[in-house]
């Protein structure tokens, strides 16, 4: 607060009020036609209120508008409607539809008679709220405290984002142009409660109001449309000759309470900062997951390839916006009557770049038989893990050689060929062969391999098989394409007898007729002949 | 006649491909990777096994010392040697092995386990598009890999992929294919019986067939 105290008070709050000066602590407040409702008001929420050390400062973006701009942007004259009470009703015209005599609440037919190329759009409630939870998250840049108060306003906490955006009109300007850029028309009021700020965006004022004192002046004017009370309501006040807030605010609490309910009133006293009015963070999701929805069935794969694309894109942004990367994308393409069709992409180390797993899609995409046309896809990110951006050359010049890295061939092949099909290899500290080596998966996260140091000072061969094959024996002698011939061993096994897989072997390394050479053994138990490798 | 086209003198000096008929200039040979075995060493040329190149070695079977004639070269290859060259790469991608690669006795002979690569295709295709794109990656120092079959055009794509990404195809093929053309640089035929090896260079590019009995 205090390097914003120099900034100058701006805007409409400045107009002097009869009661500007008398809400300090323990000045009464009595006989005063203003306060009727407040007189039976518990002083505690007051003191709560001053006692609070951080005021706060709330940003409210009304965005009248949604409906609309949450259909993408479009060409000519559109509306959306709505269904009530079974005939589609306008509900937002945008304003070359309005200029043609189109109105909300109008039929559908009304408004297609007046203008014959008017663009009907049903209202996609999801849609909308899909595009204020993004709109939100973005926002998150300005303040650490988003909140989503209904279907078309958001709430920007931002006493604390003062100083770091250079004070408060270089602040909302910023949000302005934010919102501007993203194809946003919106109302944008700052006032010391939320409610109050809302309820100022609604009525258009563009007002920014700093002191609390300056709240209620500003918030008598306003007309009952701002609040967002149901008609019936409205209309019942209208009747009895209240029409704007002050108007209320005029009545006796017990009565206005009794008549119109009690959350009403409280509604009014949160508006004016007499009670508390928490409000719930917005917090956006740490894993990623969009959809698109063709408008029509989609076959040509060129076309799923491009979605899948911008799918990414959004993807890495969302990533980059937290400095976060991850090892998988699961792609789904929905169909309109078979089972979805999913396709897992892995990374051998946490990425965000388009390109990277665009690469690994293709491979994958081709090999990829969709039964049906495509009718949507969606993507959801796997569990992320810091991933800070690197740092670029300082004459932005990049390597000029593009080769993949190992993890990137590894990737790609596996990509194509599958998961299981590529790995690496390490040591185990286990005296019986087959158990002294597993394979190291390269997508795994990574671990300290501390049995690195894992070494067999014997002679070992370079072939393993599989499984023991079991040797036919002749005249007390093994075979393998001839008879084989003893030259090494034995080397006694007997060990893992802790586990059900423990052995007694005899090793002998052998050779053929033809010149191969073995390494089999004697079971102990049994005297039978096995061959376990080959010395390649 | 003197060669008193320098285009011609550069293109003979810059492209390895090139027949020089019985012209056996050694000294203009690429360096070689040393082998690890003398007597092998001094009949190919620039010293070693060519780099950059496909090496095919023919066995009638496996197990007759054809990985142990190879194992010097590729530790050498997979050990990291800071400060001496970086941008080196060191892993050995092993593609479609016949058996598994036996870790124990892979580091006994100085491998670097931490580099090794097994890559397992399905079939005859996916062996020679990973062998291709490790070769190409750039990341791969060698690729072994058992191919079912090898055509023409297979190793001649191998070739130029060994070359592009600076590293180094070996191919083990059956003695069958002995008879069949390819772009290899250098072919090698690995028989052995109950004493001895018999190790036969079919061709090497800038070197000359020879016959070597008990290298391995």
């Amino acid at each position: 607060m205090a390097a914003t105290g120099k900034s100058p008070v701006t805007a409409r709050d400045t107009a002097p009020t009869p009661t500007g000066r008398s809400t300090r602590p323990g000045k009464p407040r009595v006989n005063h036609p203003q306060y009727a409702l407040a007189l039976t008001e518990p002083t505690f929420a007051r003191e709560l209120l001053l006692a609070t050390p951080v005021r706060r400062l709330w940003f409210c973006i009304y965005l009248p508008n949604l409906p609309l701009e949450a259909n993408g942007p479009g060409e000519g004259a559109r509306a959306i409607v709505e269904e009530q009470r079974g005939i589609h009703r306008v509900l937002l015209a945008d304003a070359d539809a309005r200029a043609a005599g189109v109105m909300p609440g109008q039929s559908g037919n009304a408004a297609l008679a007046l203008l014959p190329t008017l663009k009907l759009d049903e209202r996609n409630v999801l849609r909308e709220q899909q595009v204020l939870e993004s709109l939100a998250t973005s926002l998150e840049q300005f303040t650490s405290f988003v909140s989503i108060a209904s279907h078309n306003v958001l709430l920007l906490e931002i006493a604390g984002s003062l100083r770091l955006f250079g004070g408060l009109q270089r602040l909302r300007q910023q949000v302005a142009t934010e919102l501007r850029q993203q194809g946003f028309d919106a109302a944008l009021a700052i006032a010391p409660t939320p409610l109050g700020a809302t309820w100022l965006a609604r009525g258009g004022r563009r007002t920014c109001i700093r002191e609390p004192a300056n709240l209620a002046t500003a918030i008598r004017t306003l007309s009952l449309n701002c609040l967002d009370w149901p008609h019936t309501l409205c209309a019942a006040l209208t009747g009895m000759g209240i029409t704007s807030i002050g108007d209320c605010l005029r009545l006796p609490r017990e009565g206005f309470a009794r008549r119109f309910g009690a959350g009403r009133l409280i509604e009014l006293d949160r508006a004016l900062g007499r009670s508390p009015d928490p409000r719930i963070s917005w917090r956006s999701p740490k894993r990623f997951c969009a959809d698109y929805e063709m408008p029509e069935e989609q076959s040509d794969r060129e076309r799923l390839l491009a979605i899948c694309r911008e799918l990414l894109l959004s993807h890495e942004q969302f990533l980059l916006a937290r400095q976060l990367g991850t090892q998988r994308v699961l792609l789904s393409f929905f169909h309109l009557k078979a089972n979805a069709t999913q396709l897992s992409l892995g990374c051998v180390e946490a990425d965000r770049s388009t390109d990277r797993w665009f690469d690994l899609l293709c491979l994958r995409f081709e090999q990829l038989s969709l039964p049906e046309p495509v009718i949507a896809i969606r993507l959801r990110g796997g569990s992320t893990q810091a991933l800070p951006a690197e740092t670029a050359c300082l004459t932005g010049r990049t390597c000029p050689e593009r080769r993949y890295s190992m993890p990137q061939l590894a990737e790609r092949i596996a990509a194509r060929i599958g998961d299981q099909s590529v790995h690496g290899i390490e040591m185990v500290a286990d005296h019986r062969p087959q158990f002294a080596w597993c394979e190291k998966s390269l997508f795994a996260a990574k671990a300290a391999d501390v049995l690195s140091a894992v070494r067999c000072g014997l002679r070992r061969p370079l072939w393993m098989l599989p499984e023991p094959a079991l040797l036919p024996v002749r005249q007390g002698y093994p075979l393998h394409r001839g008879r084989l011939t003893l030259i090494e061993g034995p080397e006694r096994l007997e060990t893992g007898w802790w586990d059900e897989n423990g052995i007694a072997r005899d090793y002998y390394t052998a050779v053929n007729p033809r010149g191969m050479r073995l390494w089999i053994f004697r079971n102990r138990n049994k005297a039978t002949w096995y061959l376990h490798g080959i010395f390649g | 006649m003197q060669h008193d086209s320098p285009s011609l003198d550069k293109l003979l000096e810059e492209n390895p491909r090139v027949w020089r008929g019985r012209d056996r200039n050694l000294a203009r040979a690429p360096a070689g990777l040393p082998s690890g075995y003398e007597k092998l060493d001094r009949h190919l040329p620039g010293g070693g096994w060519p780099q950059q190149a496909l090496t095919e070695i023919l066995t009638e079977q496996h197990g007759i010392g054809e990985l142990q004639l190879l194992l010097p070269a590729l530790a050498s290859l997979s050990i990291e040697e800071p400060g001496s060259d970086h941008a080196r790469p060191g892993w050995i991608a092993w593609v479609a092995p016949p058996f598994q690669p036996y870790p124990p006795a892979l580091q006994k002979g100085g491998v670097n386990l931490s580099r090794m690569l097994i890559v397992r295709p399905r079939n005859d295709s996916e062996i020679l598009w990973s062998a291709e794109q490790a070769l190409s990656s750039g990341t791969c120092a060698a690729v072994l890999l058992w191919p079912e079959t090898l055509d023409d055009r297979a190793s001649r794509r191998l070739q130029l992929a060994a070359e592009k990404g600076n590293s180094w195809a070996i191919a083990f093929r059956p003695l069958a294919a002995r008879s069949e053309p390819s772009a290899a640089a250098l072919r090698i035929e690995l028989r052995a019986d109950r004493e001895s090896t018999r190790l036969t260079i079919l061709k090497s590019r800038g070197g000359s067939p020879a016959v070597l009995h008990n290298v391995v």
